[in-house]
């Protein structure tokens, strides 16, 4: 796609801002196109299709930075912009400087990580491959009654930045997900399961362990039960780590420390996890479906340890952030949209993983849950404190087996007791998309959870 | 906004592919927000969104594209591109474009978005500057205030030319309390469609001091028990309960594919004779409000539940197609990068006739939750969890300890059978509501209620 409509114009924003009194400026274009399918009861029952494209400006004026963004691009919204982002600055008045930057090295950003099939991801093959799905999950079992929501969607689209400082970004990628859930009621019970797929060409997708999963993951359910109330070893499945770290993940973030809003403020190089946990940003990792070169704001990103063996080796920072402390950029300061401002994010998280299978876990604890899904992180926890009261699902195991799932019981905690409290992990790494990116999670291991559910004896 | 004679245009291209409906959503929203932490402003923004959304249906089966774009030929080439999608031969009758009627379920006296940034502040830094001062265990005070003006245009192919402006105020305060490692918080979050009248008036002051006294008894509070036990529900946000439990469950998204634990439950009873429960659009000013849903439609005040029977479902137009019924007014949508589904809007459960303190009294051990954070629903199950930001222990009748981390979780048909007692003193509160059409402001309420039993996750035994 051609973008210098679009370069023109936000180099042009740029320039004006600084006409109208912005010591810097910067201005940034995203453009997104997105199609969507979705299935139910044997036909397409919805197919969506948008391009959508905005314009984020954020100008430096006597130390403070103001921002503004608006989606009706023409001239006239260009004047919006800039006065707003002027009434903005002379408002503000915060402390931490933010900058506006250009490493002198590397001026130019460009990351096109196009996979060349976007082209293949046409309303028929996606409703092809929809249908033909939901006829597979239906065939799973007669258990199974419906499959309530089944949607396979794409996206795409670049995203330019332009600075007074010199410099120019140019990032453009694509992706496909399917997601489906399931319904099955058996002996009145019902019972509901979802699951999912991500990649960059939908030819790739291989409907077999999918739908392998999601039949556990639906059916394994049946047969539930509570369980005593007590303290559990217990295994989080990948997917349930992944949802508890990414929960308080923000505390890894230097913002949350300087504000007083992480326990883990003054603990860098510190032991705060057990020896066996490690836990490393890796933005070029190979595995993963986007790779993040440089953050939002022009800073190369590197390859470094969160969590090494138990210590925490150093926060995330962006320039603000690190000015403040008196460090670098850890090349984490990203804007989640064009009309956000510049936040701290991770990219990629890879758990290191260990060397016993899931089988091999359960064999080893003896006793215990194996926990598959946690819900209500949005509300159960306090992000500060780390507490966690939070409804859960999975399974009891005994005798080194999984012996029955389990419902209606609930996990409590605090997160960095349960850092200290990792006993293993597994070898069974899957990657699970969360946050910006994504994170490679085995299963892990925690000595001792406390587990509410209602029933008397076992 | 988009002219008559161009949304005709453009409604003609989208019924070209064979559509029995097409509609076009046209969205402009203005929006200001800041924030302060710690008495100073931190955050300032501004911004424009505008969007434009063709929806097409042909018997249950929708097309929707959007864009940002608003040139006509755009748009018409949009919604042939839409129309490209559906197979059919038959063309449907289109209605000529009715004159444009104009709705708001705002009341302003004064317009917020005519008001400068640096009143904004100014209110919130009373509420910072208070809670500063109030005690050395509050630690850190954040604040933020946003409002927005959203125009929504609606026209369609049977005829429809709507306009409603929505302007909203929303604004929160919270306070964390530290004591060694434990941080606890106290938080409001008020919002409504009234002008910058309500900010004025409301008492800033006082309710900054109550979210203060919060997170100070939750800082020094113990853990909530776990088990099953007699759980009472304050008013306001506590029918957030409801709002899970069961709303989302009586929204034709789920009850139209038969995946709701309330299918076909019209007429009978779902909840216990107590309960009568309402979904309120029309409620001038408040937080949840509208008059034109996001299809056009007139809003509803829909009994829900009515002396524990089921009365009404919440039906969207596609839902209407898919259950035989007519639609009551409740389509709506995040914006226009979605497509409408059925949602909620300000839903409570009604009076009922007991004094709250008596309802107190009569419980001899249980967990009385004063303040409820969010929480989630699986509609086909009814399993949801809740946290409490605030509770107490009840013990022998009285209100004792307080303690902190509980959740509640069970199954929504269960607990509205075990709803034994309901209060007069029904309130309501915003909040944000997220599901298929993406985020949009709800009020939620009720008045104190009693469930006799409910499973509460806590960490003592």
């Amino acid at each position: 796609m051609d973008n210098t409509f679009e370069k023109e114009l936000i180099g042009k924003l740029v320039d004006k801002a600084l006409e109208y009194g912005f010591e810097e400026a910067e201005a940034c274009y995203m453009s997104s196109s997105s199609m969507e399918i979705n299935i139910l009861n044997g036909e397409v029952s919805s197919y969506e299709n948008s391009k959508v494209n905005g314009i984020g400006f954020r100008g430096k004026k006597n130390g403070q930075m103001g921002g503004s963004f608006t989606t009706d691009i023409d001239e006239s919204a260009m004047d919006f912009m800039l006065e707003t982002a002027m009434e903005n600055c002379e408002v503000l008045d915060d402390e931490d400087e933010e900058f506006i930057y250009c490493d002198p090295e590397h001026p130019e950003l460009v990351s096109i990580q196009l996979s060349g099939n976007y082209s293949k991801n046409t309303y028929e093959k996606f409703s092809e491959v929809g249908l033909e799905l939901e006829k597979k999950i239906l065939e799973l079992s007669d258990d199974i009654k419906a499959v309530d929501y089944l949607s396979i969607s794409c996206g795409t689209g670049p995203s330019i930045s332009v600075n007074s400082k010199g410099l120019h970004t140019y990032k453009d990628s694509d992706y496909i997900t399917i997601f489906a859930e399931a319904r099955a009621q058996k002996d009145g019970v019902v019972k509901t399961g979802g699951h999912y797929w991500f990649g960059k060409d939908i030819d790739e997708f291989d409907p077999e362990p999918f739908l392998k999963i999601l039949k556990k993951k639906v059916l394994g359910k049946f047969g539930a039960a509570s369980v005593k109330s007590g303290e559990y070893k217990v295994i989080l499945d990948s997917e349930a780590f992944v949802s508890l770290f990414q929960t308080f993940a923000g505390a890894f973030s230097s913002y949350s420390m300087q504000k007083g809003l992480s326990l883990l403020a003054g603990k860098e190089g510190t032991k705060i996890a057990s020896d066996i946990f490690t836990i490393r940003e890796e933005p070029m990792y190979e595995k993963a479906l986007i790779k993040f070169p440089f953050d939002s704001e022009g800073v190369l990103t590197k390859s470094k340890a969160l969590i090494d063996n138990g210590v925490f080796e150093k926060a995330l920072y962006n320039l603000k952030t690190a000015h403040k402390a008196g460090t670098e950029s850890t090349g984490n300061g990203f804007k989640d949209a064009f009309s956000a401002p510049v936040g701290i994010s991770a990219t990629n998280l890879v758990v290191t993983p260990g060397e016993k299978s899931f089988d091999e876990l359960c064999e080893w604890i003896g006793e215990g849950i194996y926990i598959t899904e946690l819900n209500g992180l949005h509300a159960g926890v306090n992000k500060i404190s780390g507490d966690f009261s939070l409804f859960c699902e999975g399974y009891l195991v005994k005798d080194g087996k999984i012996a029955r799932p389990v419902e209606q019981i609930t996990v409590a905690d605090n997160f960095y007791d349960v850092l200290k409290k990792i006993i293993a992990t597994g070898s069974d790494t899957i990657s699970v998309p969360e946050g910006k990116g994504e994170y490679f999670c085995p299963s892990v291991v925690i000595s001792s959870m406390n587990i509410s559910g209602d029933m008397e004896e076992e | 906004m988009i002219k008559d004679a161009t949304a005709q245009r453009i409604i003609e291209a989208a019924m070209s592919g064979g559509a029995d409906f097409a509609e076009i959503f046209e969205e402009e929203k203005k929006s200001s927000a800041v924030g302060l932490l710690n008495g100073r402003t931190i955050r300032a923004s501004s911004g424009i969104d505008y969007g434009v959304g063709i929806r097409l249906m042909l018997g249950t089966n929708v097309v929707y594209v959007y864009t940002c774009d608003k040139g006509e030929n755009d748009l018409i080439n949009l919604a042939k591109e839409a129309a490209s999608a559906l197979k059919s031969d038959s063309l449907s009758a289109i209605r000529e474009v009715e004159a444009l009627s104009k709705s708001t379920p705002s009341v302003l006296v004064i317009d917020p978005l005519s008001v400068s940034k640096k009143t904004n502040i100014d209110f919130l830094k009373q509420a910072s500057d208070y809670a500063m001062s109030f005690d050395a265990l509050i630690t850190q005070v954040s604040a933020s205030y946003a409002t927005s003006n959203r125009i929504i245009h609606i026209v369609n192919s049977e005829g429809f030319n709507k306009e409603e402006s929505q302007t909203r105020i929303r604004f929160s305060v919270e306070t964390v309390a530290t004591k060694g490692n434990e941080k606890q918080t106290g938080r409001i979050a008020p919002g409504t469609m009234r002008g910058y009248e309500y900010i004025n008036e409301y008492p800033i002051i006082d309710k900054t001091r109550e979210c203060c006294e919060t997170a100070i008894r939750m800082v020094n509070a113990g853990y909530a028990p776990s088990g099953k036990m007699p759980v009472v529900i304050g008013n306001g946000f506590g029918g957030v309960i409801f709002h899970e439990a069961c709303g989302h469950a009586l929204e034709s998204t789920a009850v139209g594919i038969k995946a709701s634990c309330f299918t076909d439950k019209l007429g009978k009873q779902i909840a216990s004779p107590v309960v009568s429960a309402r979904d309120n659009a029309r409620i001038e000013g408040e937080w949840g409000s509208y008059m034109t849903d996001d299809t056009g439609r007139e809003s509803s005040d829909l009994l829900l539940i009515e002396n524990g029977i089921c009365r009404n479902y919440l039906v969207d137009d596609l839902g209407a197609r898919r259950m035989g019924c007519e639609p009551t007014g409740c389509g709506r949508r995040q914006d226009y990068s979605y497509a409408p589904t059925s949602r909620m809007s300000n839903t409570y459960i009604d009076n009922g006739e007991d004094d709250p303190a008596d309802i107190i009294a009569d419980t001899e051990y249980g967990l009385y939750c004063t303040k409820m954070g969010g929480g989630s629903v699986d509609t086909a199950t009814g399993e949801f969890n809740f946290a409490s930001e605030e509770a107490f222990m009840i013990r022998n009748g009285k209100i004792a300890e307080p303690v902190r981390g509980a959740t509640l979780i069970g199954k929504g048909q269960e607990i509205l059978m075990n709803i034994d007692r309901v209060g007069n003193d029904l309130e309501l509160s915003a909040g944000m509501c997220g599901s298929m059409s993406g985020n949009i402001p709800v009020t939620v309420g009720q008045p104190t209620i009693r469930v006799s039993s409910i499973l509460v996750g806590g960490r003592e035994a």
